[in-house]
């Protein structure tokens, strides 16, 4: 479904991503880790085209996707959240979701305003979120933004969801509610997730397959258990926390 | 011949301009505000001289210096009224509150003067140097101009605030490892940028005269060499100056004047939008 | 809630009834003539805060009034053709240049502050151009022209009998209002509001930011000249200082930021107090006071930026109704600079 062919990415002299390749295919999910600072929302922000790379190209569902513009590539069924939430504080919570229902997807969005709204009450639910028709961002919680993040995504109705670290900071029964909050837009909406996370074993227990980058490379790649197995990826744990 | 005369009176003329949009760029590249009003300053220096070297018969060049003192003073008024207050606030409110500024001193200007032509008729020879003729003003100007920058330049680089001044042009977050209080590298870098329209002011008095919309069109020249020379870069800004001296003058020969300054807007235009990092600029961070 | 909603409707339709007979009930041609103003300057300055309250600040709106103003002069006075017609292609011409400036702008992501500059560099090269072409098309440069007189023409949009500008200068407002209703029920005013407070979160969510944006200046742009033509046909004179260039478009902008460009009324609001600030000025200290009225209506400016970014009516209206910060709390909400990282 998404092919990533050799990306790199300078910042500067800074190399953030080197030669990276990846391939996730229908209906995956899909766990990216790495230390801070390894460039994982930089891939995130590559893929989404947010930046572009310096060499290397995108492909999604078949087709080329490097060069295009955020919103084009939204539209082709990719959708992302960010790492630290950006609603549009002026619109209430459940405007920020209609935004994404009215221009994240070719198909339309539903007509009357009313519909629009149950629409968008739909997805905060699927993600948790229960808010009335008037609570406006600034009235929620980092946790509860968060959501607003997937829910906005998800009301872009897409093929592919990056979420960008949806579980820090939260307590042990808040990780696990957020889990089966991925765990059922993966199953029950078919929806393939590449999933950022540093709550390590949640991931681990969630995704099918982990991909693992340090400074810009990909090291490791496989099944959780293979990988947190692999020496290369014990090293660069342990290397951080030492 | 026209064309070398031309060009030779446009780089010295560039050496005010120069001066000129020194100030502009200084106040960019420390406080990161586009200074709108910064041609009306300069006009408000011309009027002083005019007040006082014709009005009271206060000498030339003691008027001029007297009238450089007081726009710096106005500059550093400026700063404490409206830039200070606004310097968390959205750019966009900066330069709107200095395009009222502007309208103040412009109206403030017309009120007292009124709409005609104010000047100080200073009689200047036009130098013959070989079969070039130069305008004595020019050269003034240029030299004043270059004193001026050397002078700046010792102050930036030998002074400690000067090297502070620099220090946050070049990367604006570095202040806190300076150990220098940002609010008065601002004060200074105020106070020098009124300074340098009150000295282009003087420069100006034997070329122009004055009247209430003698401003805009000196904000924008002054803002036109800065996006050349690529914002906050000080050294672009000084040889953009010459470029543009040289440009406007042999525009003005070869077609009409109008043409020539639309044909250095356009250019302007293409230079916001496709290279905001200037033409002469190397990419910054 | 809903009584203070019937009340304002009542007073409104009350108002609109009053504005429409008024030119029956009183004679007097100078009120006529001040309120013809009022209605041309808040049509343009509503015209404007369609972009301004969401973040667009154009300073080069006196450029396409001046492209509706001289568009239709030079037409008439060398081609003869009707200023109907002339407004049209004024329209054209703006709308055309707002396209490609604003197509370019905003596919280099020209925002905020640079935007203003860029459109501002257009307010010069504006006045620039009518002097330049003084004699190829009869400009007149600095001196101004003046509108051929064939007397009362319906056809030659000239009127002898101010009453016919009063209408349609009213209808313009109107109009203007109407346009604005329309934009905010729309999702181009959800697409647009987005954008203006975070431009990558936009983008994230499928909207075609470059789309919306040009679109929003090129209307802006084609009733702003539209309101040049008019004015034209009104005061049958025409000088780059009154009908182009930067002061008109500091002059548009400012109107807006007294009255507050984020209320449908607050642009039309400040055009009343500024241009009865400047009659007053002029009808009671003399027309060399004008500039009087100026230096007010610029330290109004600063203080009321430093004060009350979201303008009088603005504030007002915040005030009154009590209710959610729903509205950008900056005067202009650009776009956030966060940069999303650790
Ligand atoms: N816009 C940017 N400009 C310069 N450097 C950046 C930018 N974005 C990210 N970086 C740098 O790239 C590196 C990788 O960042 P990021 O992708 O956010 O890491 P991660 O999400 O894995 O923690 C970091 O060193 C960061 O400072
Ligand atoms: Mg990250």
């Amino acid at each position: 479904m998404l092919e990533l062919n050799n990306v790199t990415k300078n910042f500067g002299g800074l190399c953030v991503l080197k030669n990276v390749s990846l391939r996730v295919e229908q209906g995956e999910f899909v766990g990216l880790i790495g230390p801070n600072g390894s460039g994982k929302t930089t891939l995130f922000n590559i893929i989404s085209g947010s930046l572009q790379p310096d060499t290397g190209s995108i492909s999604f569902l078949g087709e080329k996707v490097t060069g295009l513009t955020p919103n084009k590539i939204c539209r082709l069924g990719i959708a992302r959240t960010f790492q630290i939430p950006r609603p549009i504080k002026s619109m209430s919570v459940v405007e920020n979701v209609m935004l994404g229902l009215l221009f994240g997807s070719r198909n339309s969005a539903p007509a009357r305003r009313e519909d629009m709204k149950q629409e968008a009450l739909k997805y905060l639910d699927i993600t948790g979120l229960r808010v009335d028709e008037w609570t406006m961002p600034e009235e929620l919680t980092a946790a509860a933004l968060r959501r607003l993040e997937l829910a906005r995504a998800l009301a872009t109705r897409p093929r592919l969801l990056l979420v960008d670290e949806f579980m820090s900071g939260l307590n042990t029964s808040e990780v696990f509610e957020a889990s089966q909050v991925l765990k059922r837009i993966w199953q029950e909406m078919g929806i393939t997730i590449i999933w950022i996370e540093h709550v390590m074993d949640s991931l681990m227990n969630l995704v099918e397959r982990v991909v693992v980058l340090n400074y810009g490379e990909l090291i490791a790649e496989g099944k959780p258990s293979e990988v947190s197995k692999d020496r290369r990826v014990i090293e660069v744990y342990l290397g951080e926390e030492s | 011949m026209l064309i070398l005369n031309s060009v030779v009176n446009g780089v010295l003329f560039g050496g005010v301009l120069a001066l000129m949009a020194f100030g502009m760029n200084l106040m960019f590249g420390v406080v990161q505000i586009v200074h709108l009003a910064y041609g009306q300053f300069i006009m408000v220096g011309l009027y002083l001289v005019y007040v006082l070297a014709i009005l009271y018969h206060v000498p030339l060049l003691l008027s001029c210096a007297a009238a450089t003192a007081a726009v710096a003073l106005l500059s550093i008024l400026a700063y404490y009224l409206v830039v200070k207050p606004l310097l968390k606030a959205p750019p966009i409110n900066q330069l709107l509150a200095l395009a009222g500024v502007w309208m103040v001193l412009e109206n403030a200007c017309l009120a007292l003067f009124g709409a005609t032509y104010k000047g100080v008729q200073v009689v200047l020879p036009v130098l013959h140097v070989g079969e070039l003729y130069i305008a004595a003003s020019n050269l003034i100007g240029f030299v004043v101009g270059l004193i001026t920058l050397a002078m700046l330049y010792l102050f930036l680089n030998k002074t400690y605030t000067g090297v502070a001044i620099r220090a946050i042009a070049q990367d604006p977050e570095i202040t806190g490892i300076m150990g220098v209080n940002p609010r008065t590298v601002y004060l200074v870098t105020f106070a020098v940028g009124g300074a340098l329209a009150g000295i282009t002011a003087a420069c100006f008095v034997p070329v122009y005269s004055v009247h209430p919309h003698f401003g805009g069109a000196f904000t924008l020249l002054a803002f036109i060499i800065v996006i050349l020379g690529g914002m906050g870069n000080l050294l672009g800004g000084f040889i953009g100056a010459f470029i543009i001296g040289v440009v406007t003058s042999v525009s003005s020969t070869l077609l009409n004047p109008e043409i020539g300054q639309i044909i250095v807007l356009l250019i302007c235009l293409l230079i916001i939008i496709i290279r905001p990092q200037g033409l002469l600029g190397v990419r910054g961070k | 809630m809903k009584q203070i909603k019937n009340l304002k409707r009542g007073i409104l339709l009350f108002l609109l009834a009053l504005l429409i007979v008024w030119p029956f009930l009183f004679q007097s041609k100078y009120l006529l003539h001040i309120l013809i103003l009022i209605f041309i300057w808040s049509y343009v300055t509503t015209v404007w805060s369609y972009m301004g309250r969401f973040g667009l600040v154009s300073l080069g709106h006196g450029a396409f009034f001046g492209i509706g103003v001289y568009t239709t002069a030079i037409l008439f006075n060398l081609h003869h053709v009707s200023p109907w017609l002339g407004m049209f292609v004024g329209g054209l011409v703006a709308a055309a240049i707002a396209v490609v400036l604003g197509y370019g702008c905003f596919k280099f992501g020209v925002i905020g502050h640079y935007f203003a500059i860029a459109t501002l560099v257009l307010s010069e090269i504006s006045t620039l151009v009518i002097i330049a072409l003084r004699d190829a098309l009869q400009t007149g440069g600095r001196l101004g022209l003046t509108i051929r007189s064939v007397g009362t023409s319906p056809l030659y949009l000239q009127f002898d009998n101010k009453m016919y500008f009063y209408f349609l200068a009213l209808a313009l407002l109107l109009l203007a209002l109407f346009i604005w209703k329309k934009i905010d029920e729309s999702k181009a005013q959800m697409a647009l509001k987005a954008v203006g407070e975070d431009e990558e979160a936009a983008l994230s969510l499928g909207i075609d930011v470059v789309k919306y944006k040009t679109a929003v200046f090129a209307l802006s742009a084609f009733l702003t000249a539209v309101g040049g033509t008019v004015y034209v046909q009104f005061t049958m004179f025409a000088d780059p200082t009154t009908c182009t260039g930067v002061g008109l478009s500091l002059g548009i902008v400012f109107k807006a930021i007294i009255g507050g460009m984020y209320t449908l009324w607050g642009p039309t609001i400040g055009s009343l107090l500024i241009v009865i600030l400047e009659e007053y000025t002029r009808l009671f200290l003399g027309s060399a006071y004008v500039s009087y009225s100026h230096i007010i209506y610029g330290l109004l400016i600063i203080v009321l930026i430093r004060f009350l970014p979201k303008g009088l009516h603005g504030t007002v209206s915040e005030i009154f109704q009590g209710r959610r910060k729903r509205e950008a709390k900056t005067l202009l909400a650009g776009r956030q600079l966060a940069e999303n990282r650790d």
